[in-house]
């Protein structure tokens, strides 16, 4: 293998995995918090970089001004549909609270998909903005330099929450009922509140990835539910609860990706899945679980 | 539940109904015939869903490998009578190895993982086309066969049902409860638990293996995105709880009202019919946790009918 196009590969793995890794916090976060499996994570992700684009095509401005436009809006959405669909699961038996919330994600999945492919005529209709920056090229390797943009916002993002669940109340609280909800309760943490709030935030971050993805991707109607195996993965991978493992299972994915895609492009799609499963055989926890 | 006075009549309707000579026969044979496909799945993966407690999104894989196993072995010249235990075989022995690496995990990092499996699977089965036509499907010699497909599905619904029932009367059924209570303490009073969940998940891909190449040999056609998609993968799961997990009546219940509702959906409306599901799918959830045969009312209709059953 030519050494450049190593380097070349790398350069694409890691900034692809970049993007996987920010939503997959988002799931993650809210799978610590309130041991639900988001199954509409994705579709959140869809729907934001739909509104990116429509705001583009109509009034032009710039796609990174609307996507820090956007994103705040997505913080409430996810805020309200805790409060609507996942609070009133309440304190059923875990197994049964388990079930019914990966029902109703599932169902608001499907409805939110349906909604978005009726109003867009068609399921495979794929929308992507017209937005370029030239390349940066160094020596004989090329680093896209749009793409570089997203995953220096990407790292932005990240380190801002990793910030705010370390420093802040909220972010303390947070931890707490992720590490153990029983304790935190005891202690006067206000469980349901921080619950809305997780998912608020954690659909805000995949409104963040979705607008992101719009802008040096595709979007269409039909990746919500894909790509939401597809970050289950990562976070299954690296081990609930644990920062590094989430960023990087995310960076692994990217990575594999990145290199089968090239060798064998037909397998590119498979990776994340066979990875999670060689992964749970040899660390039935994942990479950093306790 | 005890072959009595309501189900007697039901499965001998059931048999003789062919023989209505109407012309809309095979369309209502055919819906029968989806509806059993629906039955069987929803009633299989509650096996593990509902009686064990491990929540397996990837029970379509075992569908999905009987179907393209026994078109594989069709075309390779063998009998239909030999393809398709030969096929069921195979999904057994999927079933066995996926169980060692998945049942290390435990609730939800489970279903992820199994869900993961239906989506690995379905890039599999599209990548390997030397074996399986990859995206442009498997075709089998092409014929109607309505009629034996209705009847070998029939027998495959009451196989299921009494497998269900003996399981939910037998050891195997009292360790795979113990195990969705409390599974540590389970271990710990000497319930080979490994043992025991590796048995449930290869009867339960029994029956999914057997419905798989019967719905190849009905349609003589079939694609990855069919056998492995999204939709055929979580009805059944649907049906189930939505019928009542981990109740012998429930998943036949949730099965026969979420099919009914989809037929009219489908020749009803013109748009949107994915939303509707939806929509029914999120109200069960939300108000239903326990499933139509645990609504107070189901239970008195079923206790008058004999078949109502005490939530164990």
């Amino acid at each position: 293998m030519e050494p450049t196009v190593l380097a070349q590969l790398i350069i694409n793995g890691i900034l692809l995995g970049g993007v996987y890794a920010l939503a997959a916090f988002g799931l993650s976060l809210i799978f610590g918090v309130s041991g639900v499996l988001n199954l509409a994570h994705g579709e959140f992700l869809m729907v934001s970089g739909f509104i990116v684009y429509l705001l583009f095509d109509t009034w032009g401005w710039n796609p990174f001004l609307l996507v820090a436009l956007v994103t705040p809006l997505f913080f409430l959405i996810g805020y309200f549909f805790e409060k609507g669909l996942i609070k009133p699961l309440g304190f059923r038996k875990e197994h049964v609270r388990l079930a019914s919330a990966m029902l109703v994600t599932l169902g608001a999945a499907l409805i939110i998909e349906d909604v978005a492919a009726f109003a867009s005529k068609d399921v495979q209709f794929e929308k992507s903005i017209d937005f370029f920056l030239p390349t940066w090229v160094v020596g004989q390797l090329y680093f896209p330099t749009l793409k570089l943009l997203v995953f220096g916002l990407v790292l932005v993002l990240i380190v801002g929450l990793f910030l705010f669940l370390k420093y802040t109340y909220l972010g303390l609280a947070i931890r707490a009922v992720t590490q153990d909800r029983r304790g935190a309760l005891l202690n006067g943490v206000d469980i349901l509140r921080v619950n809305a709030i997780a998912f608020g935030i954690g659909s805000l971050l995949a409104a963040a990835a979705g607008g992101f993805e719009v802008i040096h991707s595709v979007v269409a109607p039909n990746i919500g539910l894909p790509l939401t195996m597809k970050y289950l993965c990562i976070i299954v991978m690296g081990g609930l609860g644990s920062f590094l493992g989430v960023a990087l299972g995310g960076v692994i994915i990217g990575l594999g990706e990145s290199f089968v895609g090239f060798y064998y492009p037909a397998w590119g799609q498979t990776v994340a899945y066979l990875l999670l499963v060689v992964i749970l055989l040899v660390r039935p926890k994942g990479l950093f679980g306790e | 539940m005890k072959p009595n006075t309501l189900i007697l009549p039901v499965l001998i309707a059931l048999l003789f109904l062919p023989l209505i000579p109407i012309d809309a026969r095979n369309y209502l044979l055919q819906v029968l015939t989806f509806l059993f496909l629906n039955l069987v799945l929803a009633q299989s993966y509650d096996m593990v869903g509902g009686t064990m407690g491990y929540i397996n999104l990837g029970h379509i894989t075992f569908f999905g490998v009987g179907a393209y196993a026994f078109g594989i072995l069709l075309n390779e010249g063998l009998p239909f009578v030999v393809s398709l235990p030969l096929a069921v075989v195979i999904v057994v022995i999927f079933a066995a190895i996926i169980s060692y690496p998945f049942f290390r995990l435990r609730g939800a990092y489970f279903s992820l993982a199994t869900f993961g499996l239906v989506k690995l699977m379905e890039y599999a089965t599209i990548n390997l086309s030397w074996l399986t036509g990859g995206s442009n499907g498997l075709k089998i010699e092409a014929a109607d066969r309505t009629l034996q497909i209705y009847y070998l599905g029939l027998i495959v619904v009451v196989a299921v049902i009494l497998c269900s029932w003996q399981i939910g009367r037998s050891r195997l059924g009292l360790a795979m409860k113990a195990i969705r209570e409390d599974e540590g303490v389970a271990r710990d009073f000497g319930v080979p638990t490994f043992k025991v969940k590796a048995q449930a998940i290869m009867i339960s891909s029994i029956f999914p293996g057997i419905m798989g190449g019967l719905y190849t040999w009905q349609l003589n056609f079939i694609i990855p995105d069919d056998v492995f998609g999204l939709k055929l993968a979580l009805t059944p799961i649907a049906m189930a709880m939505l019928g009542g997990s981990g109740l012998l009546i429930g998943p036949i219940i949730g099965a026969v009202f979420l099919y009914s509702v989809e037929e009219v959906i489908w020749t009803n409306l013109a748009h949107l019919q994915g939303a509707v599901l939806g929509l029914v799918i999120v109200l069960v959830g939300l108000f239903m946790p326990g499933g139509l045969a645990r609504l107070a009312l189901v239970e008195r209709l079923l206790s008058r009918m004999g078949i109502h059953e005490e939530d164990k």
